[in-house]
């Protein structure tokens, strides 16, 4: 008998007022036997949150699960009393969330929130539990299990904090454990340190794991099968390896083609615009000795407590040249949006020198000349963020045009057009509002603002991690594509080492505001030469080898406590 | 967290010295001074220039503001807040019992409105949108819409003159001992009670939702924590600390409640002697009921950044690390 | 018209509650706009023997203490004090859209000045602070819109600052700034149409606020002075037929709560809609 045994399940979400159902999980039908691992793969919206949670008979407000059966153990539980629901959960099947800041408590203290698992399921006394917990702690690696007992949710690092959340999802030992986007919010080298972490106790514990994840390369790491969701729908199930090795349908297809992996071949090297000129002529852009201190804010604590923020960005040095592509690599705290802020203006150096054109721009951005302000664009992370949500498309894209040449009425209409042909969009998104368009769409429509100007530098910081993977690869071609149109230079910031081999010319990898490995891109990533680089490299392909590597390299240790 | 509080503390000395300025300014400085403001048109007509002159130089009022200021602000803080200008009499001694009687009443009022807003708004929030809520939201938002001067009147109508249970108006006096001013508290304290219950609990019914909605109460459940347990253990306390600001301010409310009420039933508290003031444009008077108020709300306040400050380790934290 | 994609219509009739509130406040602007033209005797005019009952033969709701037509005074009586609240709450608004927009943007010392100056308000109970004015400068109408303005602006300021916070920190901000757009630009221009939802909701509850305020004072003695005809007022001239002549109480008493139930539930409805949250932008008067 399986496990668990999903048939034809169907759950609706209800819009509060008109009343209307939209189904979110349309008719699945699966199976998960004893001890199987099950990934479920979808983009944003494919409803694999809400089918996750429907398994633990559970719905998010306005949810209602409006047919099929979830059969655990041989027994619906959609048709259990609430108290044996609640008996079920945290007992026999357990769920580790997405954020496990957010899904702690934050006025309680971490180690009480797993006694109170276990003095629920256990009935055990304060003390085993107490006991227990430090126990379930030390299982899951945390490093110091009295100390994080003691400690407030936010008084954690993230990835410590996904540990507390995973010893307390472990406390009773559960049957099945549903992990949903378990490590999303952490960085690379943190996410597999959790992964090999929840590989050993399943493998310890025999529990059955079901994997709910955007991301196939993790599927193809830790499990056994997979289910790839859309719209609501099971499109394709089967063997991870294979999945991941021969899709069998066109989306599969275009989801495993789509993603951006280290271990590919380096792309075909673009025709270089006057290699020669780019390589005597003064570099576009030039960074030397960079520093940024953030200041502290002004406060009577300040008064009695003055010490120095740490740097944000130490001694940084790099150049960029005309018409080339210049990777920024690192994760959160490593000082690459700091650095993209500065070169843009937001922020002003704390010291060394920023040379744009030969010309130091160290100034902020009140200071610069409109021509500056023009020649450097940037593009920003979140799509619908930067794009001002009461105003249409037409005025977002004609703005620019004014500001920069003056230029108003049908001929800036028609630029704006012109610009969306080139982000391969229809002439009627000018009417629309941002919120009307899809996130790519959003985003295509900010890259055409910012080149508007006619930059001669564009920095794109993290343009695509707010996107499907499958989007993100149409966005990054088109932003590839106009970039060539025009010759403009890019310092292409990102976390994600896959995208940065397919776009960069050349690469720097930061850490913790210091650059630890630079050089051509075929370089950095087919020949590192610091371990934290390799570290990174191994992280993102997912390589059996990370923990030696990691271990063989206590110094970086620090950078792997995620922030 | 000693620190943080030092800061909070700080802040509303801050204020309180604004607080002192604008009330200076707003009756003394701007429209002229206490005597202008005092004098109607008639008594001009009657008084000489010699007559103005010397009652101004009685009273004080021929030194410039800025000094008159510091040394209103310098008694206000010790008690003393001036004569009045018609028979000199201690303005400190005028409204000490009236300031007793009315944080009697305060004081009543506000015990029995937390309790019971926390209760209504806790019940709604967690029976959202659900008839006990429809009930609730619909109640509250008539409890707070009419005026307190309605309901206290409307009550006095019903239990005064309907079914005469009450006397209509009340008749201590100012020193009335505090046991018999309690036993004419009831209707007075109803009528605030009322409107101050529908606020509240409404924000709180806000913010028990929002809680309730929250990634931690969904990891309680799906841990299998009782219903029960969740509410009391992780909701409550979420819900109450976004909340706690706002309750203090709504001490503004309550003592803005007070003044109606105690005209309405003739309650021997400072809203009389505020009317009074006004009415004989006694301006210190005014003054100092005015600074009593806001040092009041600012205390008020304190006490709630301080909860806050005790109840979430964010908070705390975050002062302390920076 | 579109606010976030619902239509005004829609808006209105959000729920039960809301649709009563729009017809309450619907009927009573009716009234206060031709009660001129409507009223049967000059609401101040001396016209008949006084505290004649309710259903007399020409006078319908009776007479006044005085004589003067009750339901005349009655259909006068909420003019002076929804103008004063709407003229003096709108001004707060407005101003108070620019000073909460342009602090959130420019931050620094300039917030902290205006943040203050908020926090100072806050800090005088709304009747004490009243109370202050009308001794200083004496009691009119004018008086009495400017007090209200001046006593909604702090609130106004505090709610609708705390709703462009959540703005200017966002990309399209640092977008605009980055292309050369002024400060004023950047305010108005970006930052402020972002706001108006608030701005829109904070109006409807403050105005009913300020007309309980507004009569609160009148029925003390420190708003709108006789012979003006105001429920506030009524009431309290009632007090002393309480025991002869309790309708003289309860007709006010009934217009007044009409008016601020159906202005409150309509603001509430329209906060709903919005998206908003209309019991955290309340604030005790």
């Amino acid at each position: 008998m399986p496990l668990l045994e999903v048939k034809d399940l169907r759950i609706a979400y209800q819009n509060p007022s008109t009343g209307e159902q939209m189904l979110a999980v349309d008719g699945v039908s699966f199976k998960v036997e004893p001890g199987e691992t099950l990934g479920i793969v979808g983009e944003s919206g494919c409803g694999k949150s809400t089918l996750a949670r429907a398994l633990m008979a559970y719905c998010r407000p306005g949810g209602v699960i409006v047919g099929g059966e979830v059969l655990f153990d041989g027994n619906n539980i959609l048709e259990f009393t609430d108290e044996q629901i609640r008996e079920l959960r945290g007992r026999r099947m357990a769920m580790v969330p997405q954020d496990p800041l957010t899904s702690l408590t934050y006025h309680m203290k971490v180690g009480p929130q797993i006694d109170e698992i276990l003095k629920i399921h256990q009935q055990l006394g304060a003390h085993a539990a107490r006991l227990s917990t430090l126990k379930l702690f030390e299982g899951t690696n945390l490093p110091t299990p009295e100390k994080s007992y003691g400690r407030y949710p936010h008084e954690n690092s993230g990835g410590q904090r996904q540990r507390v959340v995973i010893a307390g999802a472990l406390a009773c030992q559960p049957d099945l454990l549903i992990l949903d986007e378990p490590t999303t919010a952490l960085d690379t080298t943190t996410e597999m340190q959790v992964l090999k972490l929840v590989k050993e106790l399943r493998d310890r514990m025999g529990t059955a794991l079901i994997y709910i994840t955007h991301d196939l390369t993790l599927t193809d790491y830790i499990c056994e099968n997979v289910l790839v969701m859309r719209e609501g729908k099971v499109v394709e199930r089967g063997k991870a390896t294979e999945i991941f090795s021969a899709p069998q349908t066109d989306y599969g297809k275009m989801l495993v083609a789509a993603i951006p992996r280290v271990d590919a071949a380096f792309p075909e090297p673009a025709p270089a615009i006057d290699k020669q000129e780019a390589s005597t002529a003064t570099p576009l852009l030039n960074v030397e000795n960079l520093s940024y201190r953030y200041a502290q804010r002004w406060s009577i604590d300040a008064l009695f407590n003055p010490q120095q923020e740490e740097l944000a960005v130490d001694n940084v040095s790099f150049e960029l040249r005309r018409g080339e592509t210049l990777g920024l690599v690192g994760e959160s705290g490593s000082g690459k949006s700091t650095i993209a802020n500065i070169v843009v203006g937001l922020m002003a150096p704390t010291s060394g020198e920023v040379a744009f054109d030969g010309a130091s721009i160290n100034m902020i951005d009140k200071f610069r000349s409109a021509e500056l302000r023009r020649r450097i664009q940037i593009i920003f992370q979140d799509p619908l963020s930067s794009l001002n949500p009461r105003r249409r498309i037409e005025s977002i894209l004609t703005r620019p045009l004014k500001i920069f040449f003056g230029m108003s009425g049908a001929a800036a209409r028609d630029r704006a057009v012109e610009l969306l042909e080139d982000m391969e969009l229809s002439a009627d998104l000018l009417k629309r509002f941002p919120r009307q368009l899809s996130g790519g769409q959003q985003q295509r429509v900010a890259i055409a603002r910012a080149f508007t100007a006619k930059p001669d530098l564009i920095l794109c910081d993290e343009v695509t991690s707010a996107l499907d993977v499958s989007v993100q690869a149409h966005v990054l071609e088109l932003l590839k594509g106009i970039q060539n149109k025009t010759g403009a230079a890019s310092l292409f910031i990102s976390h994600d080492l896959g995208v940065v081999k397919q776009v960069a010319d050349d690469t720097v990898v930061l850490q913790k505001g210091h650059i630890v490995d630079a050089g051509t891109t075929r370089s950095v990533f087919g020949d590192p030469t610091h371990t934290y680089t390799k570290l990174l490299l191994a992280a993102a392909s997912r390589r059996e080898d990370y923990a030696d590597l990691s271990t063989a390299a206590p110094t970086t240790a620090g950078a792997l406590r995620g922030r | 967290m000693l620190r943080a509080m030092i800061r909070r503390t700080l802040l509303s000395v801050l204020i309180l010295f604004l607080v002192a300025i604008f009330v200076f300014l707003a009756t003394e400085v701007l429209p002229g001074d206490a005597l202008d403001v005092y004098l109607s048109e008639d008594d001009v007509a009657v008084m000489t220039e010699e007559d103005i002159e010397e009652m101004r130089h009685d009273l004080g009022l021929d030194i410039p503001a800025p000094i008159r200021f510091f040394t209103w602000l310098s008694g206000a803080v010790v008690g003393d807040f001036g004569v009045t200008i018609v028979d000199q009499i201690p303005i400190g001694n005028i409204i000490f019992h009236p300031l007793l009687n009315s944080l009697q009443l305060g004081a009543i009022i506000t015990l029995i409105t937390m309790p019971v807003a926390f209760a209504i708004g806790a019940t709604a929030g967690y029976w959202r949108g659900q008839r006990t809520d429809a009930v609730v939201s619909t109640t509250t938002i008539i409890g707070y819409s009419i005026p307190d001067f309605v309901i206290g009147t409307v009550l006095i109508i019903i239990f005064a003159v309907w079914i005469p249970l009450f006397p209509a108006v009340i008749t201590a006096y100012n020193k009335a001992h505090p046991m018999e001013l309690l036993a004419v508290s009831l209707l007075p304290a109803i009528t605030v009670i009322i409107g101050h219950v529908a606020h509240l609990s409404r924000l709180l019914r806000a913010g028990f939702i929002e809680t309730m909605n929250s990634d931690f109460v969904e990891r309680a459940r799906l841990s299998g924590v009782p219903e029960r347990r969740i509410v009391w253990r992780h909701v409550l306390p979420a819900s109450v600390i976004p909340t706690l600001n706002a309750m203090a301010l709504y001490m503004a409310g309550v003592l803005s409640g007070l003044i109606v009420v105690e005209k309405v039933f003739g309650y021997p508290g400072l809203g009389i002697e505020l009317i009074e003031a006004v009415d004989t444009r006694e301006v210190h008077v005014v003054q100092a009921i005015a600074f009593l108020g806001a040092v009041l709300v600012v205390v008020m306040n304190l006490l709630a950044d301080f909860a806050i400050i005790a109840l979430d380790p964010r908070v705390r934290s975050h002062v302390s690390e920076r | 018209m579109l606010v976030n994609g619902k239509s005004l219509g829609a808006i209105l009739t959000h729920s039960p509650g809301t649709t009563v509130g729009v017809i309450l406040v619907s009927l009573h602007l009716l009234n206060a706009l031709f009660a001129p033209l409507l009223i049967p005797y000059g609401e101040t005019q001396l016209v008949g023997q006084p505290m004649l009952e309710p259903g007399h033969a020409n006078f319908l709701l009776g007479t006044d203490v005085i004589g003067r037509d009750f339901l005349s005074r009655l259909m006068m009586g909420g003019r002076t004090s929804i103008t004063v609240a709407m003229v003096g709450v709108l001004g707060a608004v407005l101003i108070g859209t620019f000073f909460a927009v342009s602090a959130a943007y420019i931050g620094g010392f300039y917030d902290d000045v205006i943040m203050r100056i908020v926090d100072t308000k806050l800090s005088i109970p709304g009747i004490l602070f009243v109370a202050l004015f009308v001794v200083g400068f004496g009691r009119s109408v004018t008086v009495l819109t400017i007090v209200i303005g001046l006593s909604y602006f702090p609130g106004a300021v505090r709610t609708i600052r705390s709703q462009a916070m959540t703005q200017v920190p966002l990309a399209y901000v640092k977008a605009a700034r980055l292309r050369g757009e002024s400060t004023l630009s950047v305010i108005f221009r970006e930052l402020t149409p972002n706001v108006v939802e608030v701005v829109v909701v904070e109006f409807a509850i403050r105005t009913s606020s300020a007309i309980l305020i507004v009569s609160a004072l009148s029925f003390l003695g420190l708003g709108i002075s006789p012979p003006t005809p105001d429920w506030g007022l009524m009431v309290s001239e009632g007090v002393n037929q309480i025991y002869q002549a309790p309708w003289l109480i309860l007709f006010p008493a009934v217009f007044i709560s009409t008016l601020v139930v159906g202005l409150n539930f309509a603001s509430d409805g329209l906060a709903n809609a919005l998206g908003l949250d209309a019991a955290r932008g309340l604030h005790g008067g």
